[in-house]
């Protein structure tokens, strides 16, 4: 039996608003489009949904009692074969989906998806290729809604892998503006999807690898004019560091560490670039953003606590000051990037209601903060084989090393989990407010580390370490299986309701519905449902290849659709994508990764499913047909 | 027996210096801080400072400001697209033509 996906969108809604009244008063939130055009069920505008970040859905026309009969309802490739991370944008009946390099969007009309509305191809400088660290993947799009219309347009927001940030025109897909964020000759390239703030989009910066010093830019989405531009790493000023920097809690550190922490000039190639996710609190007018891994990987190369690389940040929309920033890893030995999901929720913990940030890291730990002024709340391992430290001390923040798991040169380090590429990387995890739930996409991967030497030439890998990666502790070592995990997280308790290994690592996210059904893609290409509640897999669908991107939901003529980015690739999926043999290559992946092929193979686009798979042409057989006319020869 | 009490004792205190020493750095655990937020300690054979040692990678300074110029010049190339877009209402990306 359907239940009424109107009325369980209204419910929850009404729900939300409750609780939000009583736990902290009315919220100013009515004046945002984008807050509001992400209550309506029929769009998912913006990465995360909305600006919680929490890939949460109140929907529930599919959920545990149907999902099993989900089916296809349309498809479409968008005929490139590197790593699909990300997912569409749905607003007013429209999804616009991007691809990975050269990173060309399109517009389909959700009424007749067989036609393609418009289509941006950009023309990029094909040297861009060469200096991407892990596939050659775009992480999605960003819309703005017009408050102007007559002067102008509905905008979509598009990073190129050059380093160019457009706007174009969403009724057309025409060019808007087109600025230069970042080089390619200096090694510092796009990944990230832009974020839109108000009347600002925010751009991240890719490029660590290769030692790019990571900055953060606010553009203004009218004119294309920077706003402002904060680095992760140098004199305060350029941080955006203030009098009231940590004010709550100076032990994280305050002024003059961006120089302090460094020896010389090498904060000036040490890193920091976020390529990750945002999330956003307009009462506080806060955006919250991990800094990425100092450069090089080999440790030796730079003394000091390198800040503020690996950092939580917490800035003032407007201008990019930072209000706080907690450093997770400080001096980083692992390659432990800090970009991860960031997803806002408001629990009680302690019996105190808590304005909570939530961030699954790369280096084995799920924080949560008060995303008001950073007080450290709660620090657990992402999976008991976490062996790099012994806990996090909540009173100081610091974690506290396990000095047998470091790295530094002369020396080859062993058995160190997580690996580089985390119990978590960029998969964008949900939040059911509900449940109380994080539904995490989870790494299980250990590793061997041996740093070498090497020199600083922009626009050349900048890394000097060798790795080789395998399965955790849990996984199946001699055969190279068992490398994830997706889990349930309850922060208040810190404690995981159910979890369960996977193939390979669970590197897109998940999306988390009212309806009781999380929805997961598996690297090995399978598109799975689980019971919410209990971690039972009711469904799953193979896809044509890999999925690392995440799921979305939407509703379109009464019907909720489910849609996935297939596309193998991503630095999981190096190996394949580039046809890799050495264990090491790939920065470490393709030894951990070796058996990916006997499961799936390159492909990319977009899966889209319901209930039956109803969809515009099970409904009218004759849409989008050049003719319904028969000619026949009479007999 | 003092004085082998004495040798012995003055050995001990030296291996327990030594083993403090050796203890404290090979037990880098990140918790000793010089500063709040500042705690990063050298491991245990490895130098403060690397200038001047086999560790120093010897950056060539030219290198090093590669980044900062290029983000310069991509900003004001940026700023005259955007004096333009606002005076005419038409976005010109190759600035050798405005």
């Amino acid at each position: 039996m359907r239940r009424s996906l109107s009325i369980g969108g209204f419910a929850w809604a009404s729900c939300a608003a409750l609780a939000i009244s009583g736990f902290f008063g009315a919220a100013a939130f009515a004046n945002d489009r984008l807050i509001e055009l992400a209550k309506d069920p029929q769009n998912w505008p913006m990465p995360g949904h909305d600006y919680t970040a929490g890939n949460y859905s109140p929907m529930d026309q599919i959920n545990t009692g149907n999902v099993k009969d989900l089916r296809v309802a349309w498809s479409f490739s968008t005929g490139l074969l590197n790593g699909h991370e990300g997912a569409p944008l749905v607003i007013d009946g429209v999804m616009y989906i991007n691809s990975s390099f050269p990173n060309n969007v399109y517009a389909l009309e959700l009424s007749n998806p067989g036609k393609i509305k418009w289509q941006y191809k950009p023309k990029q400088d094909p040297a861009a290729r060469s200096v991407a660290c892990c596939d050659l993947v775009n992480r999605g799009l960003a819309y703005w809604p017009s408050d102007d219309k007559g002067k102008t347009p509905n905008l979509i927001l598009s990073n190129q892998l050059d380093g160019h940030v457009v706007a174009l025109n969403a009724e057309t897909g025409e060019m808007y503006w087109k600025v230069e964020n970042s080089d390619i000759k200096v090694g510092s390239t796009l990944t990230t999807a832009p974020y839109v703030v108000k009347d600002t989009v925010i751009i991240g910066s890719s490029g660590a690898e290769l030692g790019v010093r990571g900055y953060t830019t606010a553009y203004n989405v009218k004119t294309g004019e920077q706003v402002w531009r904060r680095y992760a790493t140098g004199p305060d000023d350029e941080i955006g560091i203030g009098d009231d920097f940590n004010k709550a809690n100076p032990h994280y550190g305050q002024k003059g560490l961006g120089l302090e922490t460094w020896e010389g000039d090498a904060w000036k190639i040490g890193g920091g670039t976020n390529w990750g996710w945002y999330a956003y609190d307009p009462d506080l007018n806060l955006i919250y953003y991990g800094s990425g891994n100092p450069a090089p990987w080999n440790e030796t190369m730079r003394p000091g606590d390198n800040k503020w690389t690996m950092t939580i940040m917490a800035r003032d929309a407007s201008d990019g000051m930072l209000k706080w920033g907690y450093q997770k890893t400080p001096h980083d030995e692992w390659d432990y990037a800090g970009v991860n999901v960031m997803m806002l929720s408001d629990q009680n913990i302690d019996d105190k209601d808590l304005k909570l940030v939530t961030h699954p890291d790369r280096n084995g730990v799920i924080y949560t903060l008060n995303r008001v002024n950073g007080d450290l709340v709660r620090a657990d391992f992402l999976d008991d084989t976490v062996n790099v430290w012994t806990h996090v001390d909540l009173k100081t923040g610091i974690p506290v090393r396990n000095p047998e798991y470091n790295t530094r040169m002369d020396h080859a380090g062993k058995d160190i989990c997580p690996s580089a590429m985390g119990y978590h990387n960029q998969a964008h995890d949900s939040y059911d407010p509900e449940r109380g739930l994080f539904y995490l996409a989870i790494n299980h991967i250990c590793m061997d580390w041996e740093p070498f030497m090497l020199p600083y030439r922009a626009g050349q890998f900048f890394v000097g370490a060798t790795l080789s990666m395998y399965p955790g502790p849990k996984g199946d070592r001699a055969s190279y299986l068992g490398l994830g995990q997706v889990k349930a997280y309850n922060a208040p308790k810190g404690n995981y309701k159910w979890s369960v290994m996977e193939r390979f690592a669970a590197w897109g996210g998940t999306l988390a519905t009212k309806g009781g059904v999380v929805f997961y893609p598996t690297l090995d290409g399978y598109f799975k449902a689980r019971n919410s509640d209990t971690g039972e897999l009711l469904w799953k669908f193979k896809m044509p290849s890999g999925g690392i991107g995440y799921p979305i939901t939407y509703e379109h003529d009464g019907t909720q659709y489910v849609a996935i980015y297939y596309g193998v690739g991503g630095w999981a999926g190096v190996g394949l994508v580039f046809d890799l043999q050495d264990p090491t290559a790939g920065l470490g992946a393709v030894g951990a990764f070796r058996n990916l092929q006997n499961w799936t193979q390159q492909g990319g686009g977009v899966l889209v499913f319901s209930l039956d798979g109803k969809n515009p042409y099970s409904e009218n057989v004759n849409l989008d047909e050049y003719s319904t006319e028969i000619v026949t020869d009479g007999t | 027996m003092k004085t082998t009490f004495r040798m012995t004792g003055a050995a001990l205190a030296g291996a327990l210096a030594l083993a403090l020493t050796a203890g404290s750095a090979a037990a880098y655990d990140g918790t000793n801080c010089k500063a709040p937020g500042n705690c990063w300690e050298a491991k245990p054979g490895y130098p403060e400072k690397i200038a001047g040692t086999k560790y120093d990678p010897k950056h060539d300074p030219k290198e090093l400001a590669k980044q900062g110029d290029s983000i310069k010049a991509m900003e004001e190339r940026n700023a005259k697209r955007v004096e333009n877009f606002k005076k005419t209402g038409k976005w010109v990306y190759d600035v050798s033509k405005l």
